[in-house]
């Protein structure tokens, strides 16, 4: 009753204002608090050279969470009966270990990268075949396919290290620069533009973010949402595909286990990246920004000497930062 | 027909049962060992831990949530049991309270996340999931083991002693059962986290106390799981920091299997159960036949997607043709 009363006069009206403000904007309020303290704290920080290395470092997470937040969008995001999907990373090391595997025993290169990216679409297929088809729960089918697929791949290599060395695409991938930016970021910003594109820019995007927010109202207007669904876990695994170049330059070979570094990293970005949206909701490029944000905010931390076990928890208070402003944003508008 | 009809009914509701007896008739027949009484209570015994854990996000996902974080709450449990016996010489009984209540003030942070603030449950629970991993990380430098090897022979026989002959990993697995078979599927109080998962608006405007119950839920599965790793540490005699993340995918992919086999895909006690168990048969039996090691870990893969789509996909078509008939 008094808030009521209070939102009528015109001084309620403007605090209200500014309560709305400060908490919408708190999180990127932060991250910039952060990041100031950060570059004022480590000369290092800002310059090129650890830029460069931030966003080498970022390119996996950043170009992995554009293809979760690609099945976020269409599915809900809902995330226990929405869209999630769990088994991108342990795909796209599945994809690593295979190229890897290749490599070492000589194969063309471009055989041994078809070879990962067929496993990847594999997965992504089948995710697709059993969330649309079976009707099982995105989270439930993902995680099988992703149990399945750190399975096959520890099989595949036997669960030993891989090391690729001396090819010279590997290492490119890895070391190489082009017109001064390191050549994963630039495969980070392709992924962007190519996956942020479909989904944000084209009409068919825009129909999967229609079957996302409500599917049945979509189905009514006469899209049928399970093609929407099937796209988008097929879209995730070609950023799977992708980042498995990415990861195979990054490791040399592969290191079994990766995955699931990758997995919370992935699903942190993706949901940290909400932040940068107007409506807080998940998008493509929130996902590529979240990623980098979260890798420089570790890379600040870590130049200044802050002990590297308590990153995680920088990371927890992060997401909670940014879920809980966006939860208050909501029950402000109630 | 009118005769058919129930049969299919009923096999489409037991389609994961038929599954489930396929594989365990399957590995009888490949290995001698497998049908051993000694065998079959191992594997009862092994999963008693994924079983509690297990239980708790079965409550909590009845409720309409999901919790990464039982795998901390399953850390601090039994982390905290034993320090408090190690550095402060806590009685062992005292010492599974402190477990227990460390392991449920996780749970309080949730719901306070939760429920407080409004945060979505997935979220809430992986910030969880990030922070408790790293206090581990902090005062463990950076994971390593917390051994306890003058630990009171009663802690210990939690996992390694017997009851009446009957493993006592077991018994505590048997008690929580019933406990959580009591709550969730046979009293008021369950009929109405099972409201406010199916609908939680609805609930609301029929007067159920819904932030009452999230609290509930979100603190019984973190005290819940906080056993299964005062459990673990009894049995290894060492805590060993961040290992309860290895039950968080298992106990999901249980509760997931029994919601299944429910009519309502609604989570449930007993499918529950028959989750932990087909995936600690599988484990096992795929273990007796004596593959290679990683090729098992494949299989186990293949044969939790292959036997999770078979069992929905059979049930789908078997009750269409139900339906019709």
């Amino acid at each position: 009753m008094t808030t009521t009363v209070s939102a009528r006069t015109p001084a309620g009206a403007a605090a209200r204002r500014v309560l709305h403000f400060t908490i919408s904007r708190g999180p990127l309020v932060v991250f910039a608090v952060l990041l100031i303290y950060l570059s004022l704290e480590s000369e290092f920080f800002l310059e090129w050279r650890n830029i460069k290395s931030i966003l080498r470092q970022s390119a996996p997470d950043a170009i992995l969470a554009s293809g979760l937040a690609v099945v976020v969008m269409a599915g809900g995001d809902d995330v226990v009966v929405g869209g999630i999907d769990i088994s991108i990373p342990a795909a796209a090391t599945l994809g690593v270990g295979l190229i890897a595997d290749q490599l070492v025993g000589n194969t063309p290169l471009l055989w041994a990268y078809l070879l990962g990216a067929v496993a990847i679409f594999g997965v992504g297929a089948a995710n697709a075949f059993l969330v649309v088809y079976v009707k099982l729960t995105p989270l439930l089918a993902t995680l099988a396919t992703l149990v399945a697929s750190v399975g096959l791949y520890r099989w595949a290599i036997d669960n030993r290290r891989i090391t690729v060395l001396g090819n010279g695409f590997v290492n490119e991938v890895r070391d190489g620069d082009f017109l001064g930016i390191p050549i994963p970021a630039l495969i980070m910003l392709g992924t962007l533009v190519v996956v942020g594109g479909i989904a944000h820019r084209t009409r068919f995007g825009i129909r999967m973010q229609a079957v996302g927010g409500n599917r049945s109202a979509a189905e009514i207007a006469g899209l049928r949402p399970g093609r929407y669904l099937a796209a988008s876990f097929i879209l995730a695994s070609f950023c799977g595909a992708v980042a498995s170049i990415v990861l195979i330059s990054r490791g040399s070979g592969l290191s079994p286990g990766i995955e699931e570094r990758l997995l919370v990293d992935m699903v942190l970005a993706t949901f940290v990246g909400a932040a940068f949206s107007p409506r807080r909701v998940v998008t493509v490029p929130g996902a590529v920004a979240g990623a980098i944000l979260v890798k420089a905010l570790g890379n600040g931390f870590q130049l200044i000497q802050v002990d590297l076990f308590k990153i995680g928890m920088i990371k927890g208070v992060l997401i909670l930062v940014v879920v809980a402003s966006s939860a208050l944003v909501g029950k402000l508008r109630q | 027909m009118s005769r058919r009809a129930p049969a299919l009914a009923l096999l489409s509701r037991y389609g994961f049962l038929a599954v489930f007896l396929g594989f365990f008739i399957f590995f009888a027949t490949r290995s001698d060992a497998f049908l051993n009484t000694s065998n079959l209570v191992n594997i009862l015994e092994g999963n008693a831990i994924l079983l509690v854990a297990a239980l708790g996000m079965t409550l909590v996902v009845a409720s309409g949530g999901i919790d990464l974080s039982i795998g901390i709450a399953i850390d601090f449990g039994g982390w905290l049991a034993i320090v408090a016996m190690m550095d402060h010489d806590v009685a062992w009984p005292l010492a599974i309270v402190v477990g227990i209540a460390v392991g449920a003030s996780v749970g309080v942070f949730n719901s306070f996340l939760v429920v407080w603030l409004g945060v979505s449950p997935f979220l809430a629970t992986l910030g969880t999931f990030f922070i408790g991993g790293s206090i581990q990380q902090i005062y463990t430098s950076g994971g390593g083991q917390v051994p306890f090897r003058e630990m009171p022979e009663g802690y210990q026989k939690l996992a390694t002693g017997d009851t009446l002959g009957i493993p006592n990993e077991i018994i505590v697995g048997a008690i929580a059962l019933m406990l959580f078979y009591v709550f969730l599927e046979r009293s008021i109080h369950g009929k109405r986290i099972h409201a406010i998962g199916l609908q939680r608006s609805a609930a609301s405007v029929a007067g159920i106390n819904v932030r009452g119950y999230l609290w509930v839920a979100f603190i019984v599965a973190s005290a819940t799981a906080s056993v299964g790793g005062i459990i673990a540490t009894a049995g290894l005699r060492q805590f060993t920091p961040l290992a309860g993340f290895s039950y968080l995918l298992d106990a999901i992919a249980a509760v997931f299997i029994g919601a299944s086999m429910h009519p309502q895909q609604r989570p449930n006690v007993p499918g529950t159960l028959v989750g932990v168990l087909f995936l600690g048969m599988v484990s096992n039996g795929l273990n007796l036949m004596g593959l290679d090691f990683n090729f098992r870990d494949a299989l186990e893969g293949l044969i939790l997607v292959g036997a999770i789509a078979l069992a929905v996909s059979q049930r789908r078509v078997l009750g269409r043709s139900g339906a019709s008939a």
